[in-house]
């Protein structure tokens, strides 16, 4: 495979892209602040005695609606991107995406449970509200895909492609007992259920993003670990064995990782696709296959897509905003479609 | 001494702060959320303090000039913060709740207003509606009209039940026709039915897909339907072009069919109901002429 860019290049190339998209994501919204209001109020945050109390209103939307929005989708872009790098090392298919071991399709499943019985029940405590569609997404995308992974597992041997079939089997059981909850739901959770599986970082406070943000550092901490162990898998499972490489136990992290980090993701901004298929690819288009580069550039450039498609979301339709799923594939895809051409001739 | 002067600044402070809230002017710039809200908004003559709107408000016309402010359900906090409000109303249905909290911390007013189908907590709405736009008689004045229309709907129908049993009716929303999905209880639909005369043969509760066959089963007299892509005569013809077991029915065989607009489905009781409660009465007592010639409801 060609190498376009150098890792060094490339890893300048998404740092600047990844650095420029946060300072988008901050100074970008649908009201719109002076950029000097917006530093002085940054560095106000930061805890710099600057005078002026004409920043209230700069210091709340930027410390209370951009910042923690910024952080979600930096978790998420690279924790999803991460993740699918993984899973396509796992299986050794350029195809794999997260969703694959039914994590994404459990996640919604919990989410199904918690808005159409939330909604039905009505009289869950104020507190506990907001936190149960987060805790019941996660739930759900650890459970079906501890049961995907415990199927695929035989004799202390986990078999990649019984976990394959496993998990489109839960993914598509899972799509029919939501498929039964939409059916019973209202018209208006039935709505609120449908933006949910678009995704949105709308909304973002720190309350619900510290536990994401928790695993997700673990998740990026870990994963990049395991690129040499990656690499070798790559070629196939008894070479990566002979290679000194404890294969099960790789899988093992893997998954663990995924769930977590896919489920956590999940639970936190809704289903966002795309950016966990196409980013590695990109990656790989770009820099080669080694996953020592693949991985790291990988959480880059997802967290730098999310970012950039969430200015975009915000932005197009103010002052309503569109659902961040349908920009991801949007901007994404044709881009996509470009390197792909242009790969070619 | 020391404490005097505090006890003093703060009984002080306490005062000022009373006269302050004493003195708040009614809010100037509103952003609505909920298409029933928004016309009892325009009704009182507010149309010219909205400077935003989310997608169910889409009565009278002219709301469509005004920025949307997207579904009520998924609110953007900063896109509303954008349009400088000093109120934002809506019904128990808005969110998401995270999004409540950073508005109501940006110092904006949230005013949570119920959206059951329920004439007493329309009087409700009504009454904190009037007094935050400073004009109490005249949500009282509407409040007790749409009151009154109702009573003498009511006297009208037990008038026509002398004559005609209750129909039975089936209330259908669909989308040029498909998979036209029957009002059941808790609905506007039903209300709707039900304040008309009519009786509603659909015993499941919100809105539901029915198999044509289940339909056909229950064998309505009336048909209401209301359709989000078509209107009128073609809308109708799509219905039973899609779902040829209809055209067998009795409304079918009868030609009662009843259309209405789908905006008044949304969003809790509006301001349209009585009149739209009138056309689908004279829908259910065809027979009796007279009594809609003699009394129309007062105003």
């Amino acid at each position: 495979m060609r190498v376009i860019l150098q890792p060094r290049t490339l890893f300048i190339v998404l740092s600047v892209a990844c650095l420029l998209a946060v300072w988008l994501s901050l100074a970008l919204g649908p009201v719109s602040l002076p950029l000097m209001d917006t530093l002085r109020a940054g560095l106000r945050l930061l805890g710099f005695p600057i005078a002026g109390h004409d920043l209230q209103q700069a210091e709340l939307i930027l410390g209370q609606i951009r910042l923690p929005r910024t952080l979600l989708g930096l978790a998420v872009g690279a924790v999803l991107a991460l993740s699918g790098v993984a899973m396509q090392g796992l299986f050794r298919n350029p195809l794999a995406d997260p969703g694959l071991v039914g994590v994404s399709s459990g996640a919604a499943l919990g989410a199904a449970v918690a808005i159409v019985a939330g909604a039905s029940l009505g009289g869950l405590p104020e507190a506990f509200a907001p936190y149960l569609l987060s805790l019941c997404a996660f739930a759900g995308g650890l459970m079906v895909t501890g049961i995907v992974y415990r199927l695929g597992r035989r004799d202390g041997q986990t078999s990649v492609g019984i976990m394959l079939l496993a998990g489109v089997v839960m993914t598509a059981l899972a799509g029919s007992i939501i498929g039964l909850f939409t059916y019973l739901a209202d018209d208006a959770t039935l709505r609120t259920l449908t933006f949910w599986n678009l995704g949105t970082l709308n909304g973002a406070s720190y309350v619900r993003l510290w536990p994401l943000l928790l695993v997700c550092v673990l998740v990026i901490g870990w994963l990049p670990r395991r690129a040499k162990a990656l690499n070798a898998l790559l070629l196939g499972e008894s070479e990566a064995r002979h290679l000194g490489i404890e294969v099960e136990r790789l899988k093992g992290e893997l998954i663990l990782c995924i769930a977590l980090g896919v489920g956590a993701a999940v639970a936190a901004a809704g289903l966002i696709g795309f950016v966990g298929l196409i980013v590695p690819h990109l990656v790989r288009l770009i820099a080669g296959p080694d996953h020592r580069v693949v991985l790291p550039a990988s959480a880059l450039a997802g967290a730098s897509l999310l970012l950039f498609a969430d200015v975009f979301a915000r932005l197009v339709l103010a002052p309503a905003e569109l659902p961040i799923g349908i920009v991801t594939a949007f901007l994404g895809a044709p881009f996509f479609l470009f390197l792909l051409v242009r790969g070619r001739t | 001494m020391r404490f005097m002067t505090r006890l003093t600044a703060i009984l002080t402070g306490l005062v000022i702060a009373n006269l302050a809230l004493a003195d708040t002017p009614s809010p100037q710039r509103w952003v609505s959320a909920g298409g029933a809200l928004t016309e009892w908004i325009v009704a009182l003559g507010g149309e010219s303090h909205l400077v935003g709107v989310d997608t169910t408000s889409q009565h009278p016309q002219t709301l469509k000039t005004l920025p949307g402010i997207g579904y009520q359900r998924q609110m953007s906090s900063e896109g509303i913060l954008s349009l400088r409000p000093d109120i934002l109303v809506g019904t128990d249905e808005m969110g998401p709740p995270a999004v409540i909290e950073q508005l109501r911390a940006a110092g904006i007013k949230v005013q949570v207003l119920s959206a059951s189908a329920d004439v007493s907590a329309l009087k409700g709405n009504l009454e904190t509606l009037g007094s935050l736009l400073g004009k109490q008689d005249e949500a009282l004045r509407l409040s007790e009209s749409f009151a009154r229309q109702l009573d003498s709907q009511h006297t009208w129908v037990d008038q026509a039940q002398q004559h005609q049993s209750a129909p039975g009716v089936l209330l259908l929303v669909s989308h040029a026709g498909a998979a036209p999905m029957v009002a059941g209880a808790g609905t506007v639909g039903e209300w709707l039915i039900k304040q008309a005369g009519g009786r509603n043969l659909a015993t499941h509760s919100g809105y539901k897909i029915f198999s044509a066959e289940a339909m056909a089963g229950l064998s309505p007299e009336v048909m209401v339907f209301t359709d989000r892509a078509q209107n009128g005569a073609s809308a109708r013809d799509a219905l039973l072009k899609q779902n040829p077991v209809l055209a067998a029915s009795r409304a079918a065989r009868d030609n009662r069919f009843v259309e209405i607009d789908p905006t008044l489905l949304v969003g809790g009781l509006g301001p349209r109901l009585p009149e739209a409660i009138k056309h689908l009465s004279k829908a259910f007592y065809p027979a009796d002429t007279s009594i809609n010639a003699k009394v129309s409801p007062a105003q």
